[in-house]
């Protein structure tokens, strides 16, 4: 019986940006993003897929990056928190959380912005988002009614434009 | 109040400026603990007890893997115990062995792996054989004190670990009692909680070989006393050891001392001479972490027929876990000094008796004591307006202490310093009368509103009653504010940032101090090489307060110096300037005048500058305050109860809140609103479940559930201003009070809505099972 495989090379797009590497196939994505790529705007909190901390999005779909291997995002586009703006230039999401207080350690935050992001992107309503997609998210610091406020500033930012 | 010195210009204090360092934080460019990698930087594993009491046998690694295995005899050989800082009154264990090989909870950190990842650490550590022997365990604070129970300690013949007396002496009140023409009596608890901060704990350590310096990155609320104590227990110098706390992923008091798994880990660099980085998981932290909460209280409250409180007492059998936190019985003893409340009763006490279980040991959690004070408090008083048919907001206002009555000093030794109680009852009540209540067509929903109202100890604290009452912390902040050469503004204080936002409002109350715009302000925080000393760090809602009031007199301090040096070049006198639109210029005459920026750079030179002044822009200054801060609150929840399924949804919740001069009123309420969602959790949801003899139920987010978006309703929020009168800019603490007070608001409402089962309310939390069972109980479910 052969040895079973333990590395593996994957090629995968992250936040535009093509990467190749060999990875041990026991690795997390969260891990392979945060140690091997360095992109550790996505966090880990609780590694049980409870929390959403860890949400990044795979060919447009929120996923959780710690329910699934690196060897499982070969061959697909990944977007992570560090693809979404930058510092001097926050996205509308960014900027309609940061005036509305909608964080506070900021932990939990990056997972809440690429769910809203994927969700939005897919067409579903400020109240849907509110009402169940962000009960995907465990935040402990806000109490959820700031991003709540958040979600419907950013909708009505996204229809004005 | 620091009121602007420039008229013009708005005042920062009460402005909701956004926050200072929310752009890296939505950005993904935080640094939090296990974002900071050094090159060559090892992982750890912690090897943990998997049984609640024993002893270890054997530890045994054989040819491991790893880069290195420690275990309990070279930890233990390598180390001083680590102190405890709350000391109870005759207290007999005083610190914390390392290395102890006889278990006394699950999760207890018996060694360490290093290797090349986090995995292979894991992998070594499955390598390593512990043979623990069994022994029969005990969870439960009661049963412990039962004369066949276990005994975790068995030189000390028994589980009871305190017990010592608060407040009136128990003859005095005893009398109190026995003359009361009514007593509500009943036994309430308030159960185990797990902090559960978003972010675990973590560190990474590096000993430098050369310079034999130990820095330490690490997620704590206290990076001062960290400091002191990892010195102590690795027999370092307290100079050889940095700590920087970076991003905090929230903390809640959970973050606030050094733990023994932190320890290793340091141990772990200095044998290697490499970086080692350990961060917790979630699996762990449900057992690893201090866990709170866990009271049983036997709670009287005697008043006369037509409700007039007379005198309180509880009797308190708080569970410690295994061995002492830090803390220790504190929040017992909280519970006990804040057991009176708003109330005018003649007299009050506690007693409480601190027992040993094979448990998490219990420590610091957002509400430390206050919550179950509440609890047991507003219970009984809904209780007693029950028992007298009494509206339960009047029986409240009935009672109350005005504001005319202040200062007063309670029988629990605490002297409340100002504000107007009444008030905050009065405002919440006309809120709700504004609601009007939702209508069901089903009859088996209930609906009811219930009321809760507390003041709060915030700020901890002055010095010399720290020394009173047995808590080793200094309770003074320090601050550095300085005007740098180019004219911008360093602000450096020994409090920390973990969510709270304390870095936008110390950099509000620097540049209104000063005159000058935020923009021109940095503050820095957690750095023990840069920060100055501060003993408690950011607990006991004190941040603000009293590392706040640090700033204004330091910031003020400066501006006069700046003034007096701009008088000398504009040849004016002090009085007659003003700072404004970063020049200082002359009252009414803007165009005469000097920028700060040539001030900041003559004065370093040491040019220009009046006879007798140093060339220094820089004041320290340090606040130790004469008296605890006491805010105050009224909630009140309006819930809706189903008969059928015992789902109880939150429909509209208020508040009504005096923390004293608001800095930045978004800030204040975003930390109102996440307390109560805590609180909301505590309500209906968090109990840290254990088997009789030790084994723990909750170790994942699946069966411990806190509060989901969908849990949590959106808040109507007022606030009044008294100021402190004893703190530089009047800030009281804000942080906790809405999860002190939101549990018991809860319950009331619920016990509003099914009066038929307000007696058994007794016990949070009030999940659907719960509930469900109090309804079949009261036969309101036919089964």
């Amino acid at each position: 019986m052969n040895a079973p495989q333990t590395v593996m090379a994957i090629r995968l797009l992250v936040n535009g940006v093509q990467v190749e590497r060999e990875v041990e196939v026991r690795t997390l994505l969260s891990t392979f993003l945060r140690d091997d790529l360095g992109l550790t705007g996505t966090h880990v909190a609780c590694e049980h897929g409870v929390c959403g901390s860890c949400t990044i999005l795979v060919d447009s779909q929120p996923v959780r990056s710690c329910l699934l291997l690196a060897v499982q995002a070969d061959g697909t586009n990944v977007e992570t928190v560090e693809g979404l703006g930058s510092v001097g230039s926050l996205s509308p999401l960014q900027n309609a959380m940061w005036r509305e207080h909608g964080l506070q350690c900021g932990f939990c935050t990056p997972g809440i912005l690429m769910s809203i992001e994927g969700e939005a992107r897919s067409g579903a309503s400020a109240e849907a988002i509110c009402d169940e997609v962000l009960s995907g998210h465990l935040c402990r610091c806000t109490g959820y009614q700031n991003i709540r406020t958040a979600i419907h500033a950013y909708f009505a930012t996204k229809d004005e434009s | 109040m620091t009121a602007s010195i420039d008229a013009q210009r708005p005042s920062l204090v009460g402005s909701s400026v956004r926050r200072v360092n929310d752009p890296r934080l939505l950005t993904g460019s935080g640094r939090f603990v296990d974002d900071i990698s050094l090159p060559g930087t090892l992982h750890a594993f912690i090897l943990r007890s998997t049984v609640a009491h024993g002893r270890l046998i054997s530890f045994e690694f054989g040819e491991s893997p790893a880069d290195l295995v420690l275990g309990p005899d070279d930890i233990a050989a390598s180390t001083e115990p680590l102190p405890f800082v709350w000391i109870a009154p005759d207290q007999q264990h005083l610190d914390l062995p390392m290395g102890d090989k006889t278990v006394r909870y699950v999760g207890q950190p018996l060694g360490i792996t290093v290797a090349r990842t986090r995995a292979e650490a894991e992998d070594a550590a499955e390598l390593v054989e512990m043979t623990i022997d069994q022994f029969p365990g005990v969870a439960d604070s009661l049963a412990a004190l039962e004369a066949d129970a276990p005994l975790l300690y068995p030189e000390h013949g028994s589980n009871l670990a305190v017990d010592f007396n608060i407040g009136d002496d128990s003859d005095v009140l005893e009398a109190a009692m026995a003359a009361a023409p009514i007593i509500v009596s009943r036994r309430l608890r308030i159960p185990r909680i797990a902090p559960s901060p978003m972010e675990t704990r973590g560190l990474l350590a590096e000993w430098n070989v050369g310079t034999e310096k130990l820095t330490v990155w690490m997620s704590t609320q206290t990076p001062h006393h960290v400091r002191d104590q990892l010195a102590h227990v690795l027999r370092l110098r307290t100079d050889q050891v940095r700590i920087i706390s970076g991003d905090v992923g929230g903390g809640f008091g959970a973050k606030e001392h050094l733990y023994p798994d932190e320890v290793m880990v340091c141990l772990a660099s200095i044998r290697l001479g490499v970086p080692v980085k350990w961060v917790e998981d979630r699996n762990e932290h449900f057992t690893a972490t201090c866990h709170a909460r866990d009271a049983v209280h036997d709670a009287r409250l005697a008043m006369t027929e037509d409700g007039v409180f007379l005198a309180i007492h509880t009797k308190v059998t708080g569970n410690l876990g295994a061995h002492f936190s830090n803390v220790g019985s504190g929040p017992f003893r909280v519970s006990g000094l804040m057991l009176p409340g708003p109330y005018r009763v003649v007299n009050a006490g506690a007693k409480i008796s601190g027992v040993f279980t094979n448990t998490t040991p219990t420590g610091a959690y957002r509400g430390f004591g206050m919550q179950e004070a509440a609890w047991v408090r507003e219970r009984l008083v809904d209780e007693a307006a029950r028992e007298l048919g009494i509206d339960p907001l009047e029986l409240r206002l009935r009672n109350v202490i005005s504001s005319e009555e202040l200062p007063r000093l309670t029988p629990t030794f605490q002297e409340y310093d100002s504000g107007d109680y009444g008030r905050s009852l009065t405002m919440v009540r006309d809120r709700v009368r504004e609601h009007v209540p939702l209508v069901d067509a089903n009859p088996r929903i209930r609906r009811g509103i219930g009321f809760a109202t507390h003041v709060e100890f915030t700020g901890l604290g002055p010095s010399v009653m720290q020394e009173i009452v047995g808590f080793r912390l200094g309770g003074y902040e320090t601050a550095i504010v300085r005007m740098e050469p180019d004219g911008s503004v360093y602000v450096s204080s020994g409090v920390m940032g973990m969510g709270q936002g304390i870095e936008t409002t110390l950099a509000q109350l620097a540049a209104d101090c000063l005159g000058v715009d935020m923009g021109r302000v940095s503050v820095h925080l957690g750095d023990t090489a840069q920060a100055p000393y501060s003993a408690a760090g950011s607990i006991a809602s004190r941040s603000m307060t009293v590392g706040g009031g640090a700033v204004v007199t330091a910031a003020n301090t400066l501006r006069e110096k700046i003034l007096r040096i701009a008088a000398h070049r504009l040849e004016a006198s002090a009085q007659d300037l003003v700072i404004t639109e970063g020049r200082v210029c002359i009252k009414g005459d803007s165009s005469a005048g000097i920028s700060l920026e040539e001030l900041a750079e003559y004065s370093w030179l040491g040019w220009k500058l009046p006879e007798g002044e140093t060339p220094d822009l820089e004041v320290k200054f340090v606040h130790d305050p004469s008296n605890i801060s006491y805010p105050y609150a009224t909630h009140a929840a309006a819930v809706a109860v189903d008969l059928d399924t015992g789902q109880i949804q939150i429909e509209r919740y208020w508040v009504a809140h005096d923390s004293g001069v608001v800095v930045n009123p978004r800030i204040v309420d975003g930390q109102i609103a996440g307390g109560v969602a805590q609180g909301l959790g505590i309500a209906l949801f968090e109990k840290v479940l254990y088997e009789e003899n030790g084994q723990p139920n909750s170790t994942t987010f699946l069966d411990y559930l806190i509060p989901l978006a969908s849990d949590v309703p959106d808040m109507v929020m007022d606030h009044f201003e008294t100021p402190a009168p004893h703190i530089p800019g009047g800030m009281k603490g804000v942080g906790e009070g809405g999860t002190i007070v939101a549990p018991v608001a809860i319950g009331n409402a619920i016990a509003a809505a099914v009066p038929e089962i307000a007696g058994l309310i007794l016990e949070t939390p009030l999940s659907p099972g719960r509930l469900w069972e109090l309804l079949r109980i009261s036969g309101l479910i036919n089964e």
